[in-house]
């Protein structure tokens, strides 16, 4: 943390300007954005031919990740309660039913998926690394239908590793760049077709060719059916609700959240069947995960007014026996001016975290926006 | 060589046998359910001042369930601190903060190494935002505190064998005892807040039984229930009416935003109960 206080190199009175030019209606933005606009990006996917997925994402501002997708096969450990009789038969029972409708039902375990991320000048085990790799696991995992993607036979599951590399040093808060670099690499990840049926040790498809994705595609028309997560940081400052804040904006705001979204794709399907209703009527988004990003904002210097300033000829205005008793006082309990910085202290109200959240879920917002835009990325 | 001359066990792992009690009932999870009503916390036992060598301490312990296996959260908390940093480290307008969260290696069923893992540091990360929040840190410039906390028990369900998926609501459990107890210990070690902030988690769960429909309950304990679809710790501070944490975990469909902020509400209850006994406990120690 004392690091990312380090990076914003911002005086009292730019932080003071910076808000109050955020907070206006609309906010201004150091980089002409509007308040739901991304940053441009460029993106590109299987460019790691020694994986089963890849992708590259670079932002406008310089900050760029990869991300490779490995899997291997392994063996699932077996419960001990998976092996009375009754149950292997009500399993097999379960099974054979649902054998029409792949990957419903399916049971996965969440250390099928190993999720490690490396961000260039700091420590393995530094906390804040550790915070972004379990948010972005935590969104993979919550969406409960990723693990049963993985499963292979009774016996064998595949396992997983999502390696994801930032490789500018962290300009900005890295974790939306970082979330959809991994959700177009899952999107690309391809898995050998499998030649074995039923429990038997699986058996592979040589041909690469023939490889199915591990998100499932429209036989006709090729396009993405299902897809991964995505996670969207979102800040409040004032009044405003701001989407994918640079590091400066950030470090004036009052609050910032991710937010992990997924794309319900089984609720569009039975919709459709029901109402016969076209397509692009947008998606069935859902709510998977929220952790507050402690904002940098707390760590920011405080400015001083000049009420208080003693190079300014004021001292004797503060000069009363209680800053005498408690000096240290004086410039903390000073009353916020305008024009002065002063971070924030204490919490964001409940309801202005759920304006937040709320943002983004809206039908037709910016989570419909930025999946409309992955879309547009070519992941075959 | 093989050893012939005594029994050995078998060479790699294995899972230890769970014994069902009644052999016509196929259910693992004992369903003996909640015994609480939903919207009421278990009790809890919080004493300060307990390691007389740290600046500030706290003790809490979440009392069990009805269910034998479980045996509850106990959390051990010293703040050491505030104190100057040392010459080396850059200049710092504000008191530095770190939060260190370790589980006891026999805290819970699997065992915890002495190296903290990555959910251990996140669990520190998260408190370290519920605390940072509270925390007047302008009052001590060039300053640092540390804020050590050990899980001495995690409460998790020893008796069965199957955990699918419980650890990781678990650790929203432990994480809002983190917050209370942490909070406790700072101020007995005397560092300015702008309140108190207590912890509470509230759970969309789904009971064992035909036709049960989901609700919401505060402090949940996961074995109580045969699913657990969204889960969000809060960290609340009351006389502001303001949370400094939401961490918010689950698959709830974006259409039915009520469900959410009801999650949450319920969540900024549980945490104004825990606070209530935060206060008591404060004004004991005090008197």
């Amino acid at each position: 943390m004392a690091q990312q206080q380090q990076h914003v190199l911002l005086s009292p009175a730019e932080l003071a300007y910076l808000h109050s030019s955020l907070s206006l209606t609309p906010p201004i933005r150091p980089d002409g954005r509007s308040a739901t606009q991304f940053r441009p990006l460029s993106a590109e996917t299987g460019i790691l031919p020694g994986t089963n997925g890849s992708a590259r994402v670079c932002f406008a501002d310089g900050t760029e990740a990869i991300v490779g997708v490995k899997a291997e096969i392994e063996r699932t450990k077996r419960r001990w309660d998976d092996d009375g009789v009754y149950r292997e038969n009500a399993q097999q029972h379960q099974e054979q039913e649902g054998e029409g409708k792949e990957g419903e039902g399916q049971e996965g375990s969440g250390d099928w998926v190993e999720l490690t991320v490396e961000i260039p000048g700091l420590r393995d085990d530094d906390s804040g690394t550790a915070f972004l790799g379990r948010m972005l696991g935590e969104a993979l995992l919550a969406d409960g239908g990723f693990v049963g993607r993985l499963r292979v036979n009774r016996r064998f599951h595949w396992k997983v590793f999502l390696d994801i590399l930032l490789i500018s040093p962290p300009l900005s808060y890295p974790l939306p760049l970082l979330s959809l670099t991994t959700h177009l690499a899952l999107l690309a990840t391809r898995l050998p077709k499998l030649k074995s049926e039923g429990d038997e040790d699986p058996f592979f498809d040589d041909d690469w060719a023939a490889a199915r994705y591990l998100y499932a595609r429209d036989p006709v028309t090729k396009k993405v059916v299902e897809r991964p997560p995505v996670t969207l940081l979102v800040m409040a400052v004032g009044g405003n609700i701001i989407f994918d804040p640079s590091k400066e904006e950030l470090a004036v705001a009052d609050v910032a959240l991710a937010v992990s979204i997924g794309d319900d794709a089984t609720a569009t399907k039975t919709k459709e069947d029901e109402m016969e209703v076209d397509s692009s009527s947008g998606r069935n988004l859902k709510l998977l995960s929220i952790r507050t990003v402690d904002p940098p904002s707390r760590l920011t210097p405080p400015g001083v007014a000049n009420a208080a300033n003693s190079a300014y000829g004021h001292a004797q205005v503060v000069n009363t026996a209680a800053t005498q008793k408690m000096p240290e006082a004086r410039q903390t309990e000073s009353e916020a001016v305008e024009g002065v910085w002063k971070p924030p202290r204490g919490g964001a109200k409940a309801s202005v975290m759920g304006a937040l959240v709320q943002k983004v879920l809206v039908k037709g917002g910016v989570a419909d926006e930025v999946l409309d835009a992955l879309e547009g990325v070519d992941t075959s | 060589m093989a050893d012939r001359r005594r029994i050995n066990g078998p060479p790699g792992s294995t899972m230890p046998p769970v014994f069902e009690d009644d052999a016509g009932q196929p259910e693992i999870k004992n369903g003996k359910g909640r015994d609480r009503a939903p919207n009421v916390i278990r009790k809890m036992f919080l004493k300060t001042g307990v390691t007389p060598s740290a600046s500030g301490s706290a003790y809490l312990e979440f009392a069990g369930s009805s269910n034998s296996g479980v045996s509850g959260l106990k959390l051990s908390c010293t703040v050491h601190g505030p104190r100057s940093l040392p010459r080396s480290s850059p200049f710092s307008p504000h008191i530095v903060l770190s939060a260190h969260v370790k589980y006891a290696p026999f805290a819970t069923k699997q065992r915890r190494g002495y190296l903290r893992d990555p959910s251990e540091r996140d669990l520190g990360t998260h408190l370290e935002t519920a605390l940072r929040g509270a925390i007047i840190a302008d009052r001590w410039p060039k300053s640092g505190v540390d804020i050590i906390i050990s899980i001495i028990e995690g409460d998790q369900d020893r008796e069965t064998s199957k955990s699918q998926g419980d650890e990781t609501w678990d650790m929203m459990n432990a994480l809002s005892g983190c917050i209370t107890v942490a909070s406790a210990a700072l101020a007995d070690a005397g560092i300015d807040c702008v309140d108190t902030v207590a912890g509470g988690v509230a759970a969309l769960v789904e009971d064992a039984g035909e036709g049960s429909t989901p609700r919401i309950v505060v402090d949940p304990i996961p074995s109580d229930h045969e699913k657990v679809l969204g889960a969000c710790c809060i960290a609340y501070l009351p006389t502001r009416d303001e949370v400094t944490n939401l961490w918010f975990k689950g698959d709830l469909p974006a259409s039915d935003a009520g469900l959410y902020t009801q999650l949450v509400e319920n969540g900024i209850q549980a945490s104004r109960n825990a606070n209530r006994v935060l206060v008591e406990c404060l004004g004991e120690a005090t008197s």
